[in-house]
């Protein structure tokens, strides 16, 4: 048994590719998994899926180096998040979504950061203050 | 003004109403909730004066201290000619600040007191009712109305100058 | 013994009854759906079933204008009587029963509701009067649950072109039920034969015949009286909705008359200002200055505290501005400061700045508006009082007006004086400028000349002054800011006192101000007019909401010029720092009127920025300066005020002032003497005069409309 586990974690290390890079994600996602990739997204996210796991913990995404430890599960693009929650099946690599000229890009949530949204007041003022020297 | 009574005990009767809403069969049993009733007012002491609650209404103090009622009252809308809603008293606070929120544009204020809306059949009612709750008062009493005499001959009048009406 | 006193008492009480009968008529009894009522004779069948409470629907009929008793509605049974008679204007009979709610009642009233909506558009949505319309209240309360209007040939309702009758009214005729309400306030009240009715069936419509500006200073009240939506506020279209809007109920200060008004307010914005009811004031009027000067509360606004530096007056903080007034209040010893408060400050913060000042040892506190100061001056309150209040009038039998123009100084005064002229047959006369009174008069001249020879009994009018029972003379505060305004008002005094009949209780003598705030500060000891102030030349001067110029900077040579107020108008602009105050919607405040009554203002909005109480800012001065007065509070200021002026607290109370015969004999010594070539004059003369006259309403976009407009009305060849 003990032997089947370390086994199973050699496996899992050498297809994370190597020590280094398993403890890197260990480091940044607290997990280390395998599993088959399934697709990749524009902003660079890869998208996992191993049925060996239980029902939930099957499905994870693996965020964008680029965000470092910033990552936030609002990162992830409509067309994925389908996905990820066992909504469907078929990952957007199989069935792509129907592509608009209206279609926004997909933002993450901006809260806490500088580019939060902020609201404001919309009502005129309702004193006009009275500037020295001018009539 | 007589300060109205007001009896303690109406949390105690309110716990035997209960016994005396209940479906009674025979006379003895109305006997024995009677004699019931009678043993509990026995009990309960009754103040001849207004008791102050404010301590037990869970009011913050800020809305207890340092606010002043109007007990006026409301008058008529010089733009209609009814006069209804402006045959009882109602009491109002000093106005404290409203702003515009930000999130909806509609008003805010940190006064609940300014929305409470109270109508008394009496001044002397809402004068009981402010003290009771600790608040200090003044009375806006109405102006006196004084009913002009109608004639409409007066229209008609030839030697006044209800008729020339300009000059 | 019993009996026989119980039967003398019954005896004394027959002939109590019996004597009082002879002064009054009989009381006739009535029922009104069974309710017994005792009513004078002549009381309408409208007003008897007024005294038990019920209210008769009606829309022509106004208890200030005369009845008309064309709109129909107030239609009632009376029983043994074939038809329904129309409330308002029958007057009862001995044991009339009256039914306000019988079958034949309601009928009449479903008719004459059918009749008024088939013309009536359906726009109550986008109708201003909606929410507070008499039409559409009752017609649910009293109309049909159905209609019989078809439109079978869809020729539409009825439409009338709407007229124009100026800045301040808008009109949408289509709405008129031609209750003729506006046309008899006009002629009545406003006394102008502006509006009238031309055509007649469906045709009828009102209107001013050839296209006229509704000039009148009272014009306002036709938006209050109009019974739906065909007269409505110009300012205020659109804005508000009654049910969403906060009424306060407060006073006008932008004329001494002290007129209670009613303050809207939605999200902490004044949407609208209405009378209210006060038949000892204003009756249901206020004038257009009052009514429609609002929004002047929202423009050219003191909001944060200013210094100048280098030359500039640059915003800061309270903080700073306090320090940097405390310390020149250190550097200055209390002879080289003065005090000048203007005509809109309250009695509270004029308590407050006289404590602090006085605690400074500055014994020059000044009122800008002038007052003789000769003789026992403004020391005997009923020196400076209208004193047989504004009621009066209407016991008066003989007015005799001199140096002032009533109509455009207090309107609703003026008012009051038109009903008397009307209804008492009142005579008035008027020495001073000819101007338009909207009632006739005897005018004497315009020469000061004229007050002395009508003392003296050598005018043809003086034998006519002698014979009236109770005559009134009312004195304008503007005549007596003459430099012979001493000698004015002595020659008045005089001719007054020549007047008074010592028996009665009546009082000859008036005097009639302008601005709200004189009285009061009279009351607390200020003294009137700047003059002290130019002589002293003083190196601090607090103005306190002086905006009329009665000081000039230049005049005073480095003087350091402190301004509170609440708008930046002419005495902000001179000032060295300036503390922001509130305006009298925003603050819990008291005025003393004309005549003494004491009132109070009751904050409807908060003040804007870091505008606050104006007391508060001189008790927050007063703790940098180091004296500390000893009020926290309204209440404890209010205190402090009854110890200096025990009247400044009864509220809506005239305190009775009456030494007239002991004031005569100190006028023996006259700073002037009465110059007869100088006319009496007065500065409002036309209605483009009436609308700017303070801070507020100079301030005012509406207002200058309403200038322009009439300006442009002279021009009217109609």
């Amino acid at each position: 048994m003990i032997i089947d586990k370390v086994h199973k974690t050699l496996r899992v290390i050498q297809e994370n590719g190597g020590w280094l890079n398993s403890l890197l994600k260990l480091y940044r996602y607290d997990t280390l998994k395998s599993g088959r990739l399934v697709g990749t997204d524009d902003y660079g996210n890869r998208y996992y899926e191993n049925k060996e796991y239980f029902m939930g913990r099957d499905r994870w995404v693996e965020y964008a180096d680029k965000v470092r430890l910033d990552y936030d599960g609002s990162q992830i693009p409509a067309e994925w998040y389908g996905w990820m929650h066992h909504k469907t099946d078929i990952p957007p690599t199989l069935r792509p979504p129907p592509k608009y000229k209206w279609l926004a890009q997909h933002t993450e949530n901006m809260t806490g950061t500088s580019r939060q949204y902020v609201p404001y007041d919309t009502v005129p003022p309702k004193i006009q203050p009275w500037i020295p020297g001018k009539k | 003004m007589a300060a109205p009574s007001l009896r303690l005990s109406r949390l105690a009767l309110g716990r035997t109403s209960t016994l005396t809403s209940r479906p009674f069969s025979s006379k003895g049993e109305k006997g024995q909730i009677d004699a019931l009733l009678e043993r509990e007012h026995k009990d309960l002491i009754e103040v001849e004066a207004n008791v102050p609650v404010h301590a037990l209404t869970g009011v913050p103090e800020e809305h207890i201290k340092g606010r002043v009622v109007r007990i006026y009252k409301p008058t008529k809308n010089c733009m209609q000619s009814g006069t209804a809603n402006t045959h009882h008293w109602s009491m109002s606070f000093d106005n404290r600040q409203r702003w515009t929120n930000t999130l909806m544009g509609w008003t805010s204020t940190g006064d609940p007191l300014s929305n409470m809306n109270t109508e008394f059949a009496t001044k002397e009612q809402a004068v009981a009712f402010c003290e009771k709750n600790g608040w200090e008062y003044f009375i806006d009493e109405p102006a006196p109305r004084r009913l002009p005499k109608k004639n409409y001959g007066e229209n008609f009048a030839w030697n006044k100058r209800t008729r020339v009406g300009q000059k | 013994m019993l009996r026989r006193g119980v039967s003398s008492s019954l005896r004394n009480a027959l002939q109590v009854q019996k004597r009082s009968a002879a002064s009054a008529p009989e009381k006739i009894e009535v029922f009104i759906d069974d309710q017994s009522v005792m009513v004078e004779p002549g009381t309408t069948v409208l007003q008897a079933a007024a005294m038990v409470g019920i209210e008769i629907p009606r829309f022509c009929y106004h208890e200030r204008l005369s009845v008309a008793g064309n709109c129909r509605m107030c239609l009632v049974e009376v029983e043994k009587s074939p038809k329904p008679v129309a409330a308002c204007a029958m007057p009862v009979m001995k044991g009339w029963r009256i039914k306000t709610n019988s079958p034949l009642t309601k009928k009449a009233r479903e008719g004459v509701m059918e009749f008024l909506l088939t013309n009536h558009p359906l726009d109550c949505p986008i109708c201003d009067q909606g929410g507070e319309c008499d039409l559409q209240d009752q017609s649910m309360a009293f109309g049909s649950d159905r209609s019989r209007f078809t439109d079978v040939n869809y020729t539409g309702k009825r439409a009338v072109e709407d007229k124009d009758l100026g800045p301040l009214v808008k009109t949408v005729m289509t709405r008129c039920i031609q209750c003729t309400r506006c046309v008899r306030f006009a002629s009545e009240i406003a006394g102008i034969p502006t509006l009238g009715s031309t055509g007649r069936g469906q045709e009828m419509q009102i209107g001013t015949y050839v296209e006229k500006m509704f000039l009148s200073e009272l014009s306002g009240n036709v938006i209050d009286l109009c019974p739906v939506g065909a007269l409505t506020s110009k300012p205020y279209t659109f804005t508000a909705r009654p049910w969403e809007t906060r009424k306060t109920e407060s006073i006008d200060v932008l004329d001494a008359v002290g007129s209670n008004i009613v303050v809207s307010t939605r999200a902490g914005d004044v949407m609208r200002v209405i009378p209210k009811n006060n038949d000892d004031v204003n009756e249901e009027w206020i004038s257009d200055k009052a009514r429609f000067s609002y929004d002047g509360l929202k423009r050219q606004r003191l909001t944060t505290p200013m210094v100048r530096k280098n030359g500039e007056l640059e915003a800061c903080d309270w903080q700073e501005a306090l320090m940097v007034v405390a310390n020149k209040i250190a550097t200055t010893p209390g002879d080289r400061m003065a005090a000048l408060v203007g005509g809109l400050s309250d009695a509270e913060t004029l308590t407050a700045l006289k404590d602090l000042m006085n605690h400074l040892e500055c014994e020059t506190l000044c009122t800008e508006e002038k007052f003789p100061m000769d003789g026992a001056g403004t020391d005997l309150r009923s020196n400076y009082l209208l004193n047989s209040r504004l009621t009066g009038v209407e016991e008066a039998d003989l007015v005799l007006i001199i140096g002032c123009n009533p109509r455009f100084e207090s309107p609703v005064f003026n008012a009051r004086i038109r009903k008397s002229w009307i209804a008492n047959e009142l005579d008035v006369a008027v020495i001073g400028p000819k101007v338009d009174l909207t009632y006739t008069y005897d005018h004497l001249g315009d020469s000061p000349k004229t007050i002395a020879d009508l003392a003296s009994g050598n005018h043809e009018f003086s034998q006519r002054l002698k014979t009236a029972k109770r005559p009134m003379i009312i004195v304008g505060s503007e005549a007596l800011q003459r430099e012979d305004g001493g000698a004015i008002y002595s020659a008045a005094h005089k001719l007054a006192l020549s007047l008074q009949n010592t028996t009665e209780d009546w009082k000859v003598f008036n005097v009639l101000h302008r601005v709200a705030g004189q009285v009061a500060a009279l009351d607390l000891g200020y003294r009137a007019g700047a003059d002290e102030i130019a002589a002293n030349k003083p190196a601090l001067l607090y103005m306190l909401g002086a905006d009329e110029a009665a000081v000039d900077r230049k005049d005073l040579q480095n003087c350091f010029i402190v301004y509170q107020g609440h708008h930046g108008d002419r005495g902000a602009e001179q000032a060295d720092v300036i503390l922001p105050g509130c305006a009298y919607t925003e603050k819990q405040a008291t005025y003393v009127n004309t005549e003494g009554r004491t009132q109070q203002t009751f904050p409807a909005v908060t003040p804007p920025g870091l505008a606050r109480e104006d007391w508060k800012i001189i008790r927050a001065l007063s703790e940098f300066a180091g004296v500390g007065l000893p009020y926290d509070n309204i209440e404890e200021l209010r205190g402090r005020m009854s110890e200096i002026a025990p009247n400044l607290v009864k509220y809506s109370v005239v305190e009775e002032a009456n030494y007239f015969a002991q004031a005569g004999p100190l006028f023996g010594k006259l700073a002037s003497a009465l110059r007869s070539d100088e006319k009496l004059d007065t500065k409002l003369k036309g209605l483009e005069d009436f609308f700017m006259t303070d801070s507020i309403s100079r301030a005012s976009a509406t207002m200058a409309k309403c200038v322009q407009a009439a300006m442009n009305e002279k021009k009217n060849r109609h």
